[in-house]
């Protein structure tokens, strides 16, 4: 009886703390969704006062018969696989070559985590200085000391350059959260596992996928799912760094804010929601459970 | 003899990957100090230097001076924007992560997935709905809209990160606590908060972070030059003609200090363990 009485009043404490967000997160995310859903079926004219026209599923129209749209989507599709597919490997094989005990481990972990804690602009503005097509000290090292190459491209000016520029720009700027993440999971993983699968003769990638996998399963689903979500929707680090890549983030953000079609811009965000839903379950369902069956 | 040797080379091979590492690593920062101290001239010249010829602070001190750099406002705005977001998205990831890790309530589950959900419909597919609105209510061209956005950005993690935090303390503790007439309030402002104080310094440092390098809600909500946050205010200079590469080089860096500082101190008081400290003593 007493038991079931506090059962009760902490279900009342319960939403007593969580009130605030919860009002928080259902009048700014929970309203806008659906106000979201509304503006893409509609006309939204420029001048705040004038009333929208609904105009059915005319936006959903003419944005998949842009062209531009499936360019970005390509694009964004590609720079995203790759990002998230490097940055993640290379946190996970840093994570792994730094886990034994070394001098100086304090300050390395710490540098390497560096790119991810310092804000994007200041590291872009590094990067168009290291690229520079005058006085670039990449253009100088690649041109007039190793003698590589006679001629470079303008780094940031034409779209595969400044594509690939993106990309690694990218993996150095997300790959610590992944370091991180399996720096931490790694710390926790029984260390008799490794010693038994020693005595049973086990070589490193012996070890590797009988122990030290299945322990950071879990992270490498979490960290890959959460990578998916960002990448998709980059938008500063790209548009800060050039205006040659159209991933789908600057494509919307022009939408709405450089041609001010609000309606058409809304439509794209709900494509996109879909999109990355579908997405996310996908490789959920089939390409980290299949592996157990 | 050999096993030694075979380990020794193995030790060599080690050292050398992390000395490469770290040099790669540190580069683009061994480029952004160097840029920052050296003269203009000498910024710009080819070919580029790695250790300056000369050597000179104007850079720093230029940025500090309002009259030719507007950095301090820029930087006031955006140390106004982040603060609040953090002290905001603290208080409130104290109250939902208590509920979540030590209470028993109908709609747990189903509350942790809502907070699971915001994370995908979040950032640039809200930009259209979330300007409509905060703009409707007023909220044009100001830092507030900007800390609004902010907060519901970070809260999802925060809630997530305190519950974490929460969930190590033990039960027995709050016991204690409610023996000694406390109630619920005091419990979770008196024994709770002061015991994961480390864990609640990350959350307030992530949130710090997340605001503070924020470009697309500034970039939509902040219109007028006096209310420009650093990321879009050095952008909106670097894409005039006369910017200065050392003046960007040290603001950057004066930009990152405080993050760095205060992740650095957060990653320390986390792993020093607060925690456990209670069951003993």
């Amino acid at each position: 009886m007493k038991r079931l009485k506090t059962r009760r009043t902490d279900t009342q404490f319960a939403y007593l703390l969580l009130a605030p967000s919860l009002i928080l997160l259902l009048v700014l995310i929970g309203y806008p969704m659906i106000y979201n859903i509304i503006i893409s079926f509609q006309k939204v004219p420029l001048n705040p006062k004038m009333e929208s026209t609904f105009i059915g599923l005319d936006n959903y129209i003419s944005v998949l018969k842009d062209p531009t749209f499936y360019h970005s989507i390509f694009i964004t599709l590609v720079f995203t696989a790759i990002v998230t597919t490097v940055s993640t490997l290379l946190g996970l094989v840093i994570a792994l070559i730094l886990k034994r005990d070394f001098v100086g481990k304090k300050l390395v972990n710490a540098i390497v985590i560096l790119s991810y804690v310092v804000p994007a602009i200041c590291l872009i503005f590094a990067w168009k200085y290291i690229f520079n097509n005058i006085y670039g000290i990449i253009n100088y090292f690649l041109i007039d000391v190793l003698k590589v190459v006679k001629d470079v491209p303008l780094w940031f000016d034409n779209p595969s350059s400044a594509f690939a520029l993106a990309a690694i720009f990218a993996i150095w700027k997300f790959f610590p959260y992944a370091y991180i993440s399996f720096n931490a999971i790694l710390q926790s993983v029984d260390k008799n596992l490794y010693e038994a699968a020693e005595i049973d003769g086990a070589n490193s990638w012996k070890k590797f996928t009988a122990v030290t996998y299945p322990a950071i399963k879990p992270t490498l689903v979490t960290v890959v799912s959460l990578r998916i979500i960002w990448v998709f929707y980059i938008y500063a680090e790209v548009y800060l760094l050039t205006t040659q890549v159209d991933v789908i983030g600057v494509y919307l953000y022009e939408m709405a804010f450089a041609t001010h079609d609000f309606g058409k811009a809304a439509s794209i965000s709900i494509l996109l929601f879909f999109l990355i839903f579908a997405c996310i379950m996908f490789i959920r369902k089939k390409v980290f459970k299949s592996e157990e069956d | 003899m050999k096993k030694i040797k075979r380990k020794s080379v193995k030790n060599f091979l080690f050292y050398l990957f992390v000395i490469i590492l770290m040099l790669l690593l540190l580069f683009p920062f061994i480029i952004m100090l160097s840029v920052a101290v050296k003269v203009t001239k000498e910024a710009i010249s080819f070919p580029p230097t790695i250790i300056p010829k000369t050597f000179s602070l104007k850079h720093f001190s230029d940025i500090f001076n309002p009259r030719i750099f507007p950095f301090l406002s820029y930087f006031n705005n955006s140390l106004y924007i982040a603060l609040i977001t953090s002290v905001v998205v603290v208080f409130l990831g104290i109250l939902g992560g208590y509920a979540l890790s030590k209470l028993e309530f109908k709609g747990k589950g189903v509350v942790g997935e809502l907070f699971y959900l915001v994370y995908m419909f979040s950032g640039i597919l809200l930009i259209v709905p979330l300007f409509r609105l905060l703009s409707s209510i007023g909220l044009k061209n100001s830092k507030e809209a900007v800390v609004i956005c902010m907060i519901i950005q970070t809260l999802p993690t925060a809630i997530y990160m305190t519950r974490s935090y929460f969930s190590t303390i033990p039960k027995e503790l709050e016991e204690a606590g409610r023996v000694d007439g406390l109630n619920r309030f005091g419990i979770i402002f008196r024994i709770v908060v002061p015991l994961s104080l480390a864990g609640l310094i990350s959350v307030f440092v992530y949130g710090f972070m997340i605001a503070w390098n924020d470009v697309l809600f500034a970039s939509i909500f902040i219109d007028s030059p006096s209310k420009l946050t650093i990321p879009i205010g050095l952008n909106s200079l670097f894409n005039t003609p006369d910017y200065v590469w050392g003046r960007m080089m040290s603001a950057s860096l004066v930009t990152s200090l405080p993050v760095v500082i205060m992740y650095a101190i957060s990653q320390r008081l986390i792993k020093s363990g607060s925690t456990d400290g209670g069951v003993k003593g």
